[in-house]
Formats: structure tokens, sequence, C-alpha cells
């Protein structure tokens, strides 16, 4: 949810952001998260991105064409590698399903309705893992795996304030997004955590865009908040 | 000792995991669908072209399991809400597939190889995804159609196969190994497309390349232009 609110503030416009518990289901593709705007409802960062730009705004104007390839490529990296390791780290490693996932997942809803649904999304997690053949990867291979591609983006973003040079793009936004939420999101350890760490350019750039888009706003702190609905995306 | 991607720097070697995940997201699907999902061509082409190469009673069930398999990740990671139904899903990643074409004909522009004048694993990764689609004659070949209209493209896979692959007199593929200089017969086309499509190739160590000579094919080149249709 993070990059959302990212990549919307990077275009200047102003955005609430409000949780739910029935979230998924009002979604017009069942995924989190989506957009309110007047009497549309859009979601997922593809649609929202198209939607925003036929509205006049776009951050990647200014690419040329291989730019605009090479950023797509990146943003599948980012999503193939990062996404999957975080559903895997939420859903697969049962050290932290036991201890947060199925907590924090079923807690809007009374017993056992929260032990069924959460089984059921484990259940659908563990199936597309298998799909994509990352069922037999251990904690350790996955780790290597992120550590792989923040070494990658690391690379890619060098001493530049931003990936594509002065100016954010939708590629910031989203590493912002996923690389913040790693960050800042308590889990049974900290390894995932320290392996973002590990590449100072990166820890900056998260920074730098939280201090430019986020505290400039309007208080008990959007970061803040933004953490908080960070939290509940990260279970999504 | 043999490590194609020595001479690239830290970017573009980032680069390569790129678009790596991009091939795999967006063009694997597709490719997957036209191999083991279109029914058409399951039948005609595939099926039999796998069943051929494997024992029996192997040949009756894995090719069916495979075909089961694909579909399987097709529809579990490209198949949720909003597209409820198979053909939207089929039309959704085949856009998709096709944007990735498209994508990767601009990157490589007029240049020879991805990164310059040698080859790199990254170039080793698109000639794997896009060869079959290039050379397989099937029945239903939209993605085929559609890489014919990207001229690059097709030349960087001509020129792939006519520097390092070549059809012998007995008409069984062989490629040349730049490591040991030599011919070597290949197991099976179908087994080099299958291994491309698994998964990544395991990192080389860090050491220079041996300087590969750029290939001409010999004179006497056998048949290489009737590599219009690669059959088993």
């Amino acid at each position: 949810a993070l990059c959302f609110q990212a990549f919307l503030q990077m275009c200047n416009l102003p955005i609430r952001v409000v949780c739910r518990a029935n979230a998924e289901y009002m979604s017009p593709s069942g995924k989190l998260p989506f957009i309110h705007v007047g009497n549309q409802v859009v979601s997922e960062l593809g649609p929202i991105v198209q939607f925003v730009k036929a509205k006049g705004h776009s951050l990647s104007d200014g690419l040329d064409e291989v730019q605009k390839a090479e950023m797509k490529a990146y943003m599948e990296l980012v999503n193939n590698m990062l996404l999957t390791a975080e559903l895997y780290l939420q859903w697969c490693d049962d050290v932290t399903v036991e201890e947060i996932t199925h907590p924090r997942y079923g807690s809007p809803y009374p017993w056992p309705l929260n032990r069924i649904l959460s089984y059921q999304k484990q259940w659908e997690v563990r199936r597309k893992m298998k799909a994509i053949g990352w069922a037999g990867k251990t904690l350790e291979q996955v780790l290597e795996d992120v550590d792989q591609c923040c070494q990658a983006l690391s690379q890619r973003l060098g001493t530049q304030p931003y990936f594509f040079n002065k100016q954010p793009t939708e590629l910031d936004a989203l590493v912002f997004g996923h690389l913040f939420t790693i960050l800042t999101t308590q889990l049974t350890t900290d390894e995932l955590s320290e392996k973002v760490k590990n590449y100072s350019n990166l820890t900056a750039f998260c920074r730098r865009i939280e201090q430019q888009y986020f505290e400039g706003h309007d208080k008990d702190s959007s970061a803040a908040v933004a953490a908080r609905s960070a939290k509940r995306s990260l279970l999504r | 000792k043999y490590n194609a991607d020595y001479e690239l720097s830290a970017k573009q070697g980032a680069d390569t995991l790129a678009y790596i995940a991009l091939l795999e997201e967006k063009l694997l699907p597709a490719l997957l669908h036209t191999f083991w999902v279109e029914a058409e061509n399951y039948c005609s082409v595939t099926k039999p072209w796998f069943a051929s190469r494997i024992p029996f009673p192997l040949s009756l069930y894995l090719p069916g399991k495979m075909s089961r398999e694909a579909l399987s990740r097709i529809l579990l990671t490209r198949g949720g809400p909003p597209l409820y139904s198979l053909t939207e899903v089929e039309a959704q990643i085949y856009r998709d597939a096709k944007e990735c074409l498209n994508l990767l004909s601009k990157r490589l522009g007029t240049s020879q190889f991805f990164f310059g004048d040698t080859p790199t694993t990254l170039d080793a990764f698109v000639f794997g995804f896009l060869a079959p689609i290039y050379k397989v004659c099937f029945p239903r070949v939209q993605l085929q159609e559609h890489l014919k209209q990207l001229p690059n493209l097709c030349r960087f896979c001509d020129d792939i196969l006519t520097c390092y692959f070549r059809l012998t007199v007995s008409g069984k593929l062989c490629f040349f190994s730049p490591l040991c200089h030599v011919w070597i017969k290949t197991p099976d086309p179908a087994l080099i497309i299958s291994l491309q499509m698994d998964d990544k190739l395991d990192k080389s160590p860090q050491h220079p390349p041996r300087k590969l000579t750029t290939l001409k094919l010999a004179a006497g080149g056998e048949e290489s232009s009737s590599l219009n249709c690669l059959s088993p």
C-alpha cells in the first residue's frame, strides 16, 4: 500500500488512507490496495498508474523507450523477488505464520472464522509457491534471493537520488514501498531487514523519499499512518 | 573460468537480473500456454515430440503431467480476479507477452547483442525464450507472428543460430561448444528448449571468459537454412 501512497504523492495528488477490515472484498480485483475516486474504484499498481495517466499525471513521461523498458523490467524484478519473498515469509515460514500472521490476519473476525480464513489464505499462498517452484526453498535461499535483488537495485541506484536520476518514477515508488515495509515491520527475526540494511544507498533512498513525501504532510504523522497501514498491507 | 558476464559492469549485471525477471513474469506464461495448454498445439506438436523422446511407459504419463502443471502455473500466477475465465486469462497473458517482446526489441535496438558485441547470460536467456517461439511450427502461432514483426529480434535469433548451432547432414541438431571448440551433437532440441524453460542457469565463478572468435558458418554449412522448421 505504501508504494501507491508514495506514487500518488509523487504525482502531487492528495490522498487519505483508510483501514477497513473488508478491504479485500471491496476491491474490484480482490487485491489490495485500491483507490476510490469519485464514483470509480481502481485497484493494483498497473491500472492505477494508467488511471492517473489518463487524468493527466505521469511520472515516466521524461523517459525514452529504452529507459521505459528498463523501468518495467526492474518493476518485474521487484515483484518477482521481493513480493514473493514477503509472501513466503508471511505464509510459508512456520514460526512467522504462528506468531504473527495468523493472529493478525484473523484479528477482525470472531473465532472460528479467524482460523478458517487464515488457513484458507495460507493454503492458497502455498499452492502458488508450489506452482512457481518456491515451495522447495528454505528460508536461507529466500533470503539469498532477497539479497541478490537488493544488490541489483543498489547497483542500479548507485549514487543517484532516484533510479532514473533526478525525477522519481513508478519504480521509485514501488521500491520504496517494499523496502520501507521490510525495514519497519516487526517480525520474529530481523534477517530480512538486515539484508536491506547492508546496502546503505538503499536505506538512504528510503529515508529521502520518506522525508520528501511523507513528513511534510498533516500530522498524526502520515508516516506513522503509513507504517500502520503498511503492517496491515504486509499481511494482505 | 568461462563467465560470459565477466566484462559487464555492476549496473549491467543488475539489468540482466531485471530483464530475466521480466521474461519469466511476462513471456513465460504465454510460452507455456503455446506449448502445453493450447489444445491444437499440444496435441499435434508438443505431445508427440516429447513422447517420442521419452521411454515407454513414461511417455504416456509425463507429457500430460507437464501440461497440467503448466496450466496450473498459469492460472495460479495470473488467473486471479478480475479475470475469471480461461479465455480472459489467455488474452491477458498474450497481451503481456507481446508487450514484453516489444520491450525487448526496443532494448536491443540495432546492436548485435544486448550488451554490445559479445554475448552474455542475458542473450542466452532471451535466445532460449525466443528461439522456440520463432522456429517451432505450430498450428496456432499468434506469438510467432508478433515476433516476426520485430526484425531485430529475428535477426538476433538467426545470428545465434548460425553462429552456435548447426544441422548436420543426418538432420540432428548440433551446437558449437565454444568451451571445447568442437561441434557437439545435442541430446535433443526438445531438451534444450525444456532446459531453457527451467530454472536459472547457475552463476559461474568470476573468471575472465575465453575470447570467443566470431564464428562464421563454414562454407559447407549444411542445411542451416532448413532450420525454418525445427523438427525432432
